[in-house]
């Protein structure tokens, strides 16, 4: 790991094409020869009277969509791709059948087509063969998808260039930086990727599942165990006094994505970190001595983590869980997929957050489930506070190796990053993405930053994975020791509650990025670099059609072959940063790139 | 749920054969008829998802105020909403009124002096509906007209816009550099006129050591003058934010601290603003409902569609916002034959509920079950002004991508029922003008007969059995109904759905120009008179579900 500073770091692409650009260049690399060659442009370049030089900048997500043009300080429109289901465009996880494979690429093929038709033609009210294109894109995001975003836009609606940049660096850009450690928590993956002087550290990334779609599920999970439901009245001349009486357990139809989410963004907030004291109260529950097992919704889990989570919950989680006795536990094992969670463990950790907790409770109005249609008008929803607070709890707890926390994420990455560049990147960190939204996201982030860096060694148990990973160790192992002078420095740009800083350094960057909302930040900055005329490697239409017909020889002369080899044509088109950039036959200067990333990317597609 | 009948266009896939229809993906694929477009040209079917859009006017929604396309592209940043006074509730996106506020009490009993046929100032947006008002967020008016230009002034002042401009002024003259550095062909990771060695050697000396002063040897060669005051690591002087969220945290009125309190005390949910109403904004405001601005009334564009290979236009609305006519609406279903099905049991179903008085329960006694023969009707209407023959055919084979597919896959794959259809060609009646003026009455009392009739006896109308449920039913106008038959076997699950290729043939145009010239293209074809020319186009046939047989109580018939 500490070897990692003497091999070169740069993306290979940046080290054979790129010797002589600014240390900007790498991803949103200038838009270069292309624009300067190509005579349509210098003639339309007058014309910036029309905004037709405005670029189009496309946020795309697995679910939510930000769309605009470049230059305004926010998007035109935001949009659930999904449509109003909701259901996400792709998934961490893919068919494993060829044919299922095959249909679930013609199913994502005409969703995105649908969803980028829309982008412009519903939301932007624009001409598509006028306008460049910037791309955001993510930096774990399946080439199969980027592909299939660029094959829709040049062949479906026949922009004239696409320029993929890394999410990442521009939300660092929109923030006034060029270095950074930028987490991005969406929907599917929270991935943490250092940038140094606009220069991303792809091998040092890391990514976890604990993002969006866990804290769904998790707080889907704790509702139907610890929720309530007053199902309507049966008819109006009781409307006044609610049937506190029939309350009953939480019907899972009723949890649909869309409630879920709507709870997630308009009932959830992240508490502080619970007291030691407290915590030291219940060693088992304490969410650094017992991760994952808080979480009914992994599903990922292996067998010797539910092993544990039993015991340790059978041990110290009996007296608690009497308070719950209402609650029926026949809904957990009703989910199919779902593992059987440490029942009297959730218990006893739902009583000690109910204890700790002044949140109010909530009564939301749901529609009722179609089985349940007798009643008139909508049910009752209660959601316990103390589930609104601790919802999120999920993502603060790790252990797990392929599931950090998000603090953990930030940790591992900063572990990897070579050592000169931990200071800098330590005391600015970015938190991008729609989880972040969360109130008090970023402050307690921040604060499991520093409990993690200052937990004593002595007290603390083995803090999980690595530990427990195949040999059991007795000797105290602490992964972060090395990181563990860094505390003072840590500071996040964009916390709009920063703490006392600890060091001059953090007191000069915690809390100074303008106040973008974490989840735009990255659009803003592909706005910014659309307005600069910057905004990644630019794939111009002629190049694409050449290689679509390449493509096409290829695909008349042998008939035979399976469909990977021309698309791989195609794919060489774009630019990506797992791919060697190093011409056929070049020496390389390093061991490929792709195999550096492809852990990560597997980890975090099996995790899921 | 009615059995449906949609139309194949094949832009998603590249054979001319449609997806298995109980794919997921092919719902894509197929289209109701109202929403498909004709190339004459090609000689093709065009949907939504390939014509090639162009936006050939703006207009509001609300006002139908025509927007010049040159002031939507000027105006960088109010374009695409109304300019006017139109705004949306941002609560229920109602429309806003402009209301004046009340006449200032003096006190004395005595109407004000002035009266203006405006009403007072201050004027502010009202909401109808749910009562929501701009005075609420502090937003009122000076004049009741001109509504957007005066909140212009709020807009361009936006934090966001001006921090933008802040950040941009930020790395302009970082970037400006940049292009004089990249004009080589940088950047461009599969360029290959790059000598292989020459770029190995250069990458392994732009090999950087991070954190040493001279990590980018090329760059403080190249623009060392741009950028090179701030001599440690970051090149790009510190940036300060006009607004920093750390400092204002608190005061922003949504600062992160008041946030969490404000959420934890919530009392209804009703308080928090949803996710839509907040997540456009790229700047950080209050979360509160309370808080919220009113919305612009996003303009709407006329659309004129083109289609994708020939880039004829088969769509040109007219100008007007006021306007529904179309100048050129080339629409499919002008030149298909308009299909409808239906299944007699499930009408009879139907007819059965609504005499028993249930007329509002489902009609679930008319879906199918398992193991059992049915017969549909699809009926054609020609559009055409010539009479067409139209021959039917189910597309059993699965289209060519099978063959590397294991064998007990395919097995798998093959739709558990077998469908019927008439084998013959059948005739449809010209379309005249004249049919449309006919008694419909009369048309439709035949139909309600026909369909009470068949679900009675489950058989053909005439009586003769069996035999007739399949074949031309009946023959009326422009329209013809012939019959089908599906039979479920046992095991069935699933839906009732199969692709039918239907094909048509029609004497070539009508008033065929080659009949007064004889363009030479034409004219060898034009010997054999009348040229007769087909074209076939692929439906999907829902017929509805399979119901297993002991999971339904009660029977159909």
């Amino acid at each position: 790991m500490s070897a990692a500073p003497t091999t070169p770091r740069k993306p290979a692409k940046y080290e054979s094409a790129t010797p002589l650009q600014t240390p900007h260049t790498t991803r949103v690399a200038t838009t270069t020869n292309i624009i300067q060659s190509s005579p349509h442009y210098a003639t339309t370049r007058r014309h910036s009277l029309y905004g037709t030089e405005d670029r189009i900048i496309i946020d795309p997500g697995s679910r939510v969509w930000k769309v605009g043009f470049s230059g305004e300080g926010k998007p035109r429109d935001v949009f659930l791709a999904g449509g109003k289901s909701g259901q996400p465009l792709w998934t961490l996880n893919r068919a494993i059948s060829p044919r299922e494979k095959e249909e679930e690429d013609r199913l994502l093929d005409a969703r995105l087509q649908q969803t980028l038709r829309h982008v412009f033609h519903n939301s932007l009210l624009t001409d598509p063969k006028s306008r460049k294109v910037i791309v955001i894109e993510h930096p774990l995001l399946p080439l199969h998808i980027k592909e299939a975003v660029a094959r829709i836009l040049f062949n479906n609606l026949q922009v004239p260039s696409i320029s993929f940049a890394s999410g990442h660096l521009l939300a660092l850009l929109a923030a006034g930086r060029v270095t950074g450690l930028v987490l991005d928590t969406g929907h599917l993956e929270s991935i943490v990727l250092p940038i140094y002087s606009s220069r991303p550290l792809f091998p040092h990334l890391r990514a976890s599942p604990l993002a969006g779609a866990r804290l769904s599920s998790h707080l889907r999970a704790l509702l139907l165990m610890f929720g309530t439901y007053h199902p309507p009245p049966e008819n109006l001349s009781h409307a006044q006094t609610p049937s506190f009486s029939r309350a009953t357990r939480v019907p899972e139809e009723i949890l649909t994505d869309l409630v879920i989410e709507d709870l997630k963004t308009r009932c959830c907030f992240v508490g502080e970190a619970l007291d030691s004291d407290i915590k030291s109260a219940f060693p088992a529950v304490l969410p650094s001595g017992a991760p994952s097992e808080t979480t009914p919704s992994d599903v990922g889990r292996s067998e010797s983590d539910y092993t544990q989570s039993e015991t340790s919950a059978s041990q110290q989680g009996a007296p608690p869980s009497s308070e719950f006795s209402v609650v029926s536990h026949s809904n957990i094992p009703s989910n199919l997929d779902r593992p059987k969670p440490g029942e009297s463990h959730l218990q006893a950790l739902a009583s000690l957050y109910q204890r700790h907790s002044t949140a109010s409770d909530l009564h939301i109005r749901v529609v009722p489930p179609p089985s349940q249609q007798h009643g008139s008008g909508r049910g009752t929803l209660v959601i316990p506070g103390w589930i609104r607070e601790r919802a999120a709890e999920v993502l603060f707890e790790g252990g797990d190796v392929d599931e950090s926390s998000v603090a953990e994420v930030i940790l591992d990455s900063l572990l990897r990053v070579p050592v000169d560049l931990r200071k800098s990147l330590a005391s600015s960190i970015l938190v991008i993405g729609g989880t972040p939204m969360l109130p008090g996201f970023i402050p307690r982030l921040h604060a499991e930053l520093l409990r993690i860096l200052n937990r004593s060694t002595s007290s603390s148990p083995a803090p999980g994975a690595s530990g427990r990973r195949g040999r059991p160790r007795s000797v105290v192992y602490d992964r972060y020791t090395a990181l563990r002078p860094l505390s003072t420095y840590i500071a996040i740009l964009n916390n709009p509650l920063p703490p006392p800083p600890a060091s001059s350094r953090a007191a000069q960057n915690a809390g100074k990025a303008p106040a973008f909302t974490p989840a735009c930040l990255a659009w803003v900055g592909g706005s910014l670099a659309g307005a600069l005329k910057t905004g990644g490697a630019e794939v111009a239409r002629e190049k694409w059609d050449e290689a679509d017909a390449a493509d096409a020889d290829a695909d008349e002369a042998m008939d035979t072959s399976p469909p990977v080899t021309p698309r791989a044509v195609v794919r060489s088109i774009l630019p990506d940063w797992t791919r060697t950039a190093l011409p056929v036959g070049a020496p390389p200067a390093k061991p490929p790139p792709p195999a550096a990333p492809l852990p990560g990317a597997d980890v975090a597609v099996d995790a899921a | 749920m009615s059995p449906t009948l949609e139309y194949y266009c094949p832009c998603q896939s590249s054979t001319p054969h449609p997806p298995q229809p109980n794919l997921p993906s092919s719902s894509y694929s197929f289209h109701a008829l109202h929403n498909l477009y004709f190339c004459e040209e090609c000689d093709a079917i065009r949907c939504n998802h390939c014509v090639m859009v162009e936006v050939s006017g703006y207009y509001c929604p609300n006002c139908l105020f025509e927007v010049p396309s040159a002031s939507v592209r000027a105006e960088k940043n109010r374009c695409r909403s109304c300019a006017r006074n139109c705004f949306m509730c941002p609560c229920c996106s109602n429309t806003l009124t402009v209301v004046p506020s009340d006449p200032p009490d003096d006190g004395d009993g005595r109407p004000p002096p002035i009266i203006s046929a405006t009403g007072e100032p201050p004027f502010f947006l009202y909401c109808n509906h749910c009562r929501w008002d701009s005075a609420e967020v502090g937003i009122t008016f000076e004049k009741p007209t001109g509504l957007a230009a005066q909140l212009q002034k709020f807009e361009d002042s936006a934090p966001e816009a001006l921090e933008f401009e802040r950040l941009k002024e930020h790395f302009e003259p970082y970037l400006r550099a940049s292009p004089s550095t990249s004009g080589h062909g940088l950047g461009h990771s599969h360029s290959t006129h790059i000598n292989p060695i020459t770029a190995a050697a250069s990458s392994a000396l732009a090999r950087d050591i991070p954190g040493v002063a001279r990590y980018t040897p090329h760059i403080s060669a190249r623009s060392r003058s741009g950028r090179d005051k701030n001599s440690n690591r970051h090149e790009v002087p510190d940036y300060r934010a006009r607004v920093e969220i750390g400092s204002t945290g608190l005061n922003l009125g949504g600062g992160a601290e008041s946030d969490v309190d404000f959420v934890r005390h919530l009392e209804t949910v009703e308080e928090m603003a949803t996710l839509e109403q907040r997540w456009g904004n790229s700047w950080i405001i209050s979360p509160r409902a309370s808080d919220l601005k009113p919305v612009r009334i996003p303009l709407h564009s006329k659309k004129s569609k083109r289609c994708p290979s020939c880039r004829h236009i088969l769509i040109k609305p007219e100008q007007k916002a006021q306007s529904v006519r179309y100048k050129i609406k080339l629409v499919a279903a002008n030149y298909l034959p308009a299909i409808s099905i239906s299944l007699p049991h499930m009408q009879a179903a139907l007819a059965m509920l609504r005499r028993s008085g249930r007329a509002g329960a489902e009609p679930q006694d008319g879906t199918m079950l398992a193991g059992k023969t049915y017969p549909f009707h699809l009926s054609f209407t020609n559009p055409l002004y010539d009479p067409i023959q139209v021959r039917l055919h189910v597309q059993r084979a699965l289209p060519p991508t099978s063959p590397n597919a294991p064998p007990d896959a395919e097995k798998a794959r093959r739709p558990p029922f077998a469908v019927t259809l008439p084998s013959a060609a059948f005739p449809i009646a010209a379309f005249a003008e004249a049919w449309e003026y006919d008694d419909d009455e009369d048309m439709f009392g035949i139909d309600d007969d026909d369909f009470d009739g068949r679900g009675g006896g489950g058989a053909g109308r005439d009586a003769r059995g069996k035999s007739r449920t399949v074949g031309v039913l009946e023959r009326r106008a422009n329209v013809t109904v012939v019959g089908g038959e599906v039979m479920i076997s046992k095991e069935a699950r699933g839906d009732v759905k199969f692709n039918m290729l239907v094909s048509y043939t029609y004497r070539s145009d009508d008033p065929d120009p080659a009949d007064e010239l004889g363009t030479p293209s034409r004219t060898q074809a034009q010997n054999r008179q009348p040229e007769m020319k087909t074209f076939s186009f692929y439906t999907v046939v829902d017929l509805g579900t399979i119901i297993v047989r002991d999971a339904s109580g009660n029977d159909t018939e």
